[in-house]
């Protein structure tokens, strides 16, 4: 138990609520005690000025009588206000003469500077006293009941210890209470996190509604969880789909070489039809690995002011004549553009997937276009065709890596191309669409970065 | 293949030694086969420091090096044997395909970049292209500038960049002047459609099969002109050759 309890007032100790609360009752405490301290000391300053400066007048007065008057003076005062004042005279040589003191104090001297007496059997109080030397040799002593201010210095001071002793005590114990919300919460926080470490992806950071920076915290955390969760269905599935897509070639290919196998004689061209179904699975490999490249590249490693309009002709040449031959109509439209950020040969790389898939996809006398536009937002890339697009359900899976379209499954190549694209605009933080062009595929690369989201 | 392309016979009596630096062994010796059919010598190493003792302690025509290597990596052993003051080509050989790590593999002082996986006769002909430019540097050493290139009756001029078949100027396009340049000045050389895509177009991603198919398809309609000899030859599956008759 002692062992627990240590261990939570640790925990206390070590929560920034409690440090701050902590922080924070020590520079109260040290403000309230100077505050006090300078009440009490201006307060007692001024009470003492007052004392003396009514000793003063006093002295003063009985100093202007006549020499024949003093002491029957005095010794009416001392009847009227004996019981909290002291007026004595002493002759030359300190003997007494009149007055509730019987000899002079102890450093108190004509003159001098007031002195302060704790009680005597003649004067029953604490009692402050000045001594004026008058004409005659005489010192006359006057003095006054300081219980009071005494009084009042005390309570001052008490007042000043306890406080500073309370806000000491409350500031402790407000700090503690203060930390032991946040440690539930952190409580609740390494739960879910053990929770989400032990593989439960689909748990989520708890928040309260108070908008805290524990809440901000957990917010953040939640978003990342989102991504990871996101990422690690992605992976799965696109584990799945490459063993799914490589299992059906190296089948075929398996197949076929078993039957090389057992056959007496063996063609050339059966031979080269393994190593077709081969070369098939490397080419999905290499552009698997050319995905995964694209996905761990830095964003603006190679990045540099592109003229989208030259890499839009660079690619409009390349391809014209694949276009030709495929007996299309290809339409390149480049106007000048203002230059954008971005990697110029993986633009070309992007865009020549996708005239390339364009050129591949649309029959004999139809018409691919390749055109740089002024979208909304910025310049924006379309390439155009009006083959037989790809089914609206079919359009945003497309851009998932590794996926293959149902239509590529059915022509020669790595089927990845749409991949590719959409990893290298991804990497730019561009936007890709795919759109009916009625009939056909219509392809809209946005080339303007979207700021980091979330 | 044509007698005067292997290398090993155009320069003295002995035969072209390449150093094969690869970790895998089915590989290695996949390419020391084809090297060996295509009429080379190949010695083989299987790590990165084996490979940079044995390039530095005897003389190599090329070297083809593995990128990623146990040990000593193949940036490494290509930047010390620069620092030795080798000239051998150094063709690298790597899984990572980016540009980035083509241009690190260039910086570091290789001579041409391979993507694995590869067919070995692609190997050969970069070896062998590799090869050619670097005995044309070293015999440039005089001074001339070449001007002109002639394979049979089929002429480039390349100061005024023109082209002439026989006699006849032939109209070319920018483009197709610099692919036919780079087929000329590897006559008789297989060339693949991957390394003419990497030297004409200077792009480094995989353009599928037709794109260069066309491209040489249509300068071959302008060079091989009708009762013409025919000069460029596709070597089927692999790529072209342009080659005197």
């Amino acid at each position: 138990m002692r062992h627990s309890v240590l261990g939570r007032l640790n925990e206390v100790w070590r929560t920034s609520t409690f440090r701050l609360s902590l922080l924070y009752g020590a520079l109260f405490t040290v403000g309230a005690v100077a505050l006090l301290a300078m009440v009490y000391v201006r307060s007692a300053v001024y009470l003492t000025h007052r004392v003396d400066d009514i000793l003063a007048a006093q002295a003063a007065a009985e100093m202007h009588e006549p020499q024949d008057r003093l002491k029957p003076t005095l010794d009416e005062a001392l009847a009227i206000n004996g019981r909290n004042s002291v007026f004595a005279l002493f002759a030359a040589d300190r003997t007494r003469e009149t007055g509730n003191l019987r000899t002079l104090p102890h450093g108190l001297e004509p003159g001098g500077r007031p002195v302060e007496m704790s009680a005597t059997p003649d004067f029953p109080a604490a009692s402050r006293l000045i001594a004026k030397r008058l004409s005659s040799g005489e010192i006359l002593v006057v003095g006054r009941d300081i219980n009071q201010l005494r009084e009042i210095r005390r309570i001052i001071a008490s007042a000043l210890i306890w406080s500073g002793v309370f806000i000491i005590l409350a500031g402790l114990a407000g700090g503690a209470a203060f930390s032991l919300g946040p440690i539930r919460r952190l409580r609740e926080l390494q739960a879910a996190g053990h929770d989400i470490a032990a593989g439960d992806l689909k748990r989520r950071m708890p928040t309260s509604n108070h908008g805290d920076e524990l809440d901000m915290f957990a917010g953040t955390v939640n978003y990342m969880l989102g991504e990871v969760e996101r990422l690690m269905s992605e992976v799965k599935t696109s584990s799945e789909t490459i063993a799914h897509d490589l299992r059906t070639p190296l089948t075929r290919a398996r197949a076929q070489l078993h039957r090389l196998e057992q056959s007496p004689q063996v063609s050339p061209d059966e031979i080269a039809r393994v190593t077709a179904e081969l070369d098939e699975v490397l080419e999905r490999f290499i552009a698997i690995l050319r995905i995964s490249e694209l996905e761990t590249r830095a964003r603006s490693a190679g990045f540099a002011p592109v003229q989208l309009d030259r890499i839009v002709s660079q690619v409009g040449e390349l391809y014209q004549p694949l276009a030709e031959e495929a007996d299309l109509r290809f339409q390149v439209v480049a106007p000048a553009s203002p230059p954008v950020e971005a990697d110029g040969k993986l633009l070309v790389e992007a865009l020549s997937n996708l005239v390339d898939n364009a050129i591949k996809f649309t029959p004999a006398g139809g018409a691919v276009r390749l055109a740089l536009e002024t979208g909304p937002a910025g310049p924006r890339i379309v390439v155009q065709d009006n083959g037989p697009g790809v089914p609206q359900g079919e359009r945003t899976a497309v851009l998932q890596r590794f996926y293959r379209a149902e239509r590529d499954r059915l022509t020669p190549g790595s089927g990845l191309g749409l991949s590719i694209v959409a990893a290298i605009v991804r990497l730019h933080r561009f936007r890709l669409e795919l759109q009916d062009a009625d009939p056909g595929l219509r392809v809209v690369i946005d080339c303007h970065a979207d700021p980091i989201t979330g | 293949m044509n007698a005067s392309v292997v290398p090993g016979a155009t320069q003295d009596e002995r035969a072209t030694r390449i150093l094969v630096i690869e970790d895998d062994l089915e590989t290695a010796e996949e390419i020391a086969a084809c090297l060996t059919a295509s009429g080379f010598e190949a010695a083989k190493c299987f790590d990165g420091a084996e490979g940079l003792k044995t390039a530095m302690s005897q003389p190599f025509d090329a070297i083809t090096l593995d990128r990623m290597l146990p040990g000593l990596d193949g940036l490494e052993v290509v930047r010390a044997l620069r620092e030795a003051g080798s000239e051998a080509p150094v063709l690298m050989v790597s899984a990572l395909s980016d540009v980035d790590d083509r241009v690190d593999g260039l910086r570091a002082g290789g001579d041409d970049y391979l993507i694995k996986p590869f067919a070995p006769k692609e190997l050969v002909a970069r070896l062998e292209v590799l090869l050619r430019r670097h005995r044309r540097q070293q015999g440039s050493g005089d001074g001339a500038v070449e001007t002109r290139l002639q394979v049979a009756d089929l002429e480039l001029d390349l100061v005024k960049r023109e082209a002439y078949r026989a006699g006849r100027t032939i109209e070319l396009l920018p483009m197709e002047f610099q692919l036919l340049e780079f087929m000329m000045r590897n006559a008789g050389q297989l060339l693949t459609r991957r390394m003419i895509f990497e030297t004409v177009w200077e792009y480094y991603f995989d353009p599928g099969t037709n794109l260069i198919n066309v491209h040489v398809g249509k300068l071959r309609r302008k060079i091989d002109l009708p009762g013409l000899t025919s000069l460029i030859r596709t070597e089927r599956g692999q790529g072209y050759m342009l080659h005197a008759p």
